[in-house]
């Protein structure tokens, strides 16, 4: 039993049927289907929810590893990291008002998430001075296109001329219309493709491709 | 110029942000009609309403869309539209918790339940979004804080995307595409963003698919004009100016170096 | 506040000085309260949307959790062939709910939207549609790889390459207003918690 139970075909069979029967649903009226397709996306959806650990798990047994290891200038975090997570986790699945984990949630948490993503404004500005040289015709276009949405976003650039924000109005809902509208329309093309080889089998990445 | 340190432009960047918070510019906001759309759509709502504020964008864009969030609801509450919250980022209970403490009127003025519904967190990504457009209740069985939903008289009226009347997505990402998709296509539903600066690459579903969308912290600063009742997003404004002239300033300087440099060469 | 303050700072200690234990330290707690958030959340989650179903009596709720449950075997080589079942499931349903949702939307819904007259026909109006229509067209020949960009083709793919350029212009304007307003953010906390700007 486990052995047909092993069997790639049984996986892209259940790829397969989960895919044709969502899209099925969408073109044809069937209720039944319409009831079957509820709940098979009701279910992927607390799969999902459940998935969620799975990430968890990885990072755990990476830095479990690093203090097993002792690995030099790492374990002794990796010993913070997983001691403040259990920690946090047993009280917040007991109380999540309880003192340590709702301080750690507003405090912690929101300053660290919002600073770690403001780290790449440095980024970013170390990228416009080293990076965005006007070497050929497209790098100038680019250049040219972002500096008129710059002087259209930043109330500055009515200040210093009046046409800025006309010229970067025009950019952002007419000039870059056809380059975005092209790149939304081949992505699509792209998804339909990769997803009608997923549902006949023929790509085996998410499963791991073997036996 | 080429060989500065990276952390002498770190180190600048980050003291002239200081600047226009010290010495404020007060320039003038012209209020853009991606904006204007949403402004007015919710002027023709009313009490009989519901809209749906969905939260896909996590606290780290807080800077960015809190503005334009905070706006929104005020101008919600204000037209007295039934709201009903649901999101798919795990910390977006943070998020719930600023705006009600933001706009208390969510507490004095509404009633929980009948005026306005926290829902919770969900998983699944598109796979909600498309179950949501059907059948909510399938999906949902009690609130953020464990009311079952038959409890919950605002979520007796709202079974599926049609009893919606305007979808706000609160995003970071791709969740607009999801409810373009399967809320506005599939079942008609008017979809509006308060989004990212970034979010711009959705601007060919508008107006057509997408009715509105507020662009990062100036769709904020917009919005907040536009109610009358300045806040975060316009004192954030002058950061903006100053910042995008120094960087507009070092690209035309980088540039300029560049071009010596090859003449130099030949 | 002075806990995010000091937070911050340690962050910030890596760029605008160098890797720091601060930083590390700073890494690591944001990494923790992340991985314990998103617990907890699921756990809530599971508990009003599944866990209450079957309290009730409907135990149909029970199969996917343990369809989910199964995902934990992805580590073990033994037994990982269990986990392919509730993959196939998500990515099934995924894709087929992906694939129903691009055509109308981002193909049919993107043609119409190029080829749609203005409605208020001035000059500009004109323009400016002649002007997307030909980037769309202009753009999307620029994609098509199995013919080779010479000739006939050459001058409407050099046309795309450069409508794209505008496009991804654009684009990279508004990222640095994203990551401005991020970095401003943080600025203006700071200078709350120092008292150097009042609390609104």
């Amino acid at each position: 039993m486990s052995n047909i139970l092993r069997k790639r075909e049984m996986i892209l069979f259940i790829t397969g049927l989960a895919g044709g029967m969502m899209m099925f649903e969408y073109f044809f009226a069937v209720p039944a289907v319409a009831t079957a397709s509820t709940i098979v996306r009701n279910w992927a959806i607390i799969i999902s929810t459940l998935a969620l650990g799975l990430g968890i798990l990885n990072a755990v047994r990476l830095h479990s590893g690093h203090i097993r290891k002792r690995t030099k200038s790492q374990w002794i975090f990796s010993v913070w990291l997983l001691g403040y997570f259990v920690v946090l986790t047993v009280i917040g699945l007991w109380n999540t008002k309880f003192i340590v984990y709702d301080w750690s949630f507003k405090y912690v948490y929101t300053s660290l998430s919002s600073t770690f993503y403001a780290l790449t404004g440095f980024y970013i500005f170390s990228a416009a001075y080293r990076a965005f040289r006007a070497r050929s015709i497209e790098a100038t276009i680019l250049i040219v296109s972002g500096v008129l949405i710059l002087l259209r976003n930043a109330p500055i650039g009515e200040a210093i001329w009046k046409g800025f924000p006309i010229l970067g109005e025009w950019v952002l809902m007419v000039g870059q219309l056809g380059g975005m509208r092209t790149l939304t329309f081949v992505a699509a093309v792209g998804l339909i493709v990769f997803g009608i080889r997923t549902l006949l089998g023929l790509e085996r990445g998410y499963y791991g491709g073997v036996e | 110029m080429a060989e500065v340190d990276r952390r002498v432009l770190y180190w600048g960047i980050f003291l002239v942000l200081v600047v226009p918070y010290l010495q404020p510019l007060g320039l003038p906001i012209t209020v853009q009609e991606t904006t204007k759309t949403l402004y007015d759509k919710i002027e023709t709502m009313g009490p009989k309403n519901i809209a749906l504020f969905s939260i896909a964008g996590g606290v780290s864009a807080w800077a960015e869309i809190q503005p334009s969030m905070v706006a929104v609801m005020r101008h919600l509450v204000r037209r007295e539209v039934k709201v009903v919250i649901w999101g798919f980022f795990t910390d977006q209970d943070l998020t719930v918790d600023m705006v009600v403490v933001s706009v208390p009127e969510l507490t004095t003025k509404y009633k929980y339940g009948e005026d306005w519904v926290y829902m919770g967190y969900l998983a699944g990504g598109e796979t909600a979004v498309a179950q949501l457009a059907s059948d909510v209740h399938a999906v949902f069985k009690a609130d953020k804080y464990g009311t079952p939903i038959e409890k919950l008289s605002l979520m007796q009226r709202v079974k599926s995307a049609k009893d919606i009347d305007l979808v706000l997505t609160i995003d970071t990402g791709s969740y607009i595409g999801y409810y373009i998709r399967h809320w506005n296509v599939g079942k008609g539903t008017p979809v509006a963003e308060i989004g990212i600066a970034m979010q711009t690459e959705w601007l060919p579903y508008y107006p057509a698919n997408l009715m509105a969308i507020l662009i990062g912290v100036r769709g904020g600063a917009e919005y907040e004009k536009l109610i009358g009742r300045l806040g975060d997003g316009t004192v954030r404004m002058d950061a903006i100016s100053v910042s995008h002239l120094v960087v507009i300033i070092v690209i035309i300087l980088a540039n300029l170096g560049y071009v010596m440099t090859r003449r130099e060469k030949k | 506040m002075w806990t995010s303050m000091l937070l911050t700072l340690a962050t910030y200690s890596y760029v605008l000085y160098k890797d720091t234990a601060a930083f590390r330290f700073a890494e690591h707690s944001f990494m923790a309260t992340t991985f314990a958030v998103a617990v907890v959340v699921a756990y809530q989650t599971l508990v009003s949307n599944a866990f209450l179903p079957i309290a009730k009596g409907d135990f149909s709720y029970i199969i996917p959790i343990v369809l989910g449950l199964l995902l934990y075997t992805l580590p073990f080589k033994r037994v990982r062939w269990v986990s392919r079942y509730p993959l196939a499931i998500i990515v099934g349903v995924g894709t087929g709910i992906a694939i129903r949702g691009a055509v109308h939307a981002q193909m049919v819904g993107q043609v119409l939207a190029a080829i749609t007259l203005p409605k208020t026909p001035t000059p500009m109006d004109w323009f400016n549609f002649f002007f997307s229509l030909i980037a769309f067209l202009t753009s999307t020949s620029y994609f098509v790889f199995t013919k080779e960009h010479k000739g006939l083709f050459k001058i409407p793919t050099q046309i795309g390459r450069y409508m794209l350029m505008l496009a991804l212009g654009s684009y990279f304007g508004n990222t640095i207003l994203f990551r401005m307003a991020m970095l401003s953010g943080r600025v203006e906390e700071l200078l709350k918690v120092f008292g150097i700007i009042p609390w609104r």
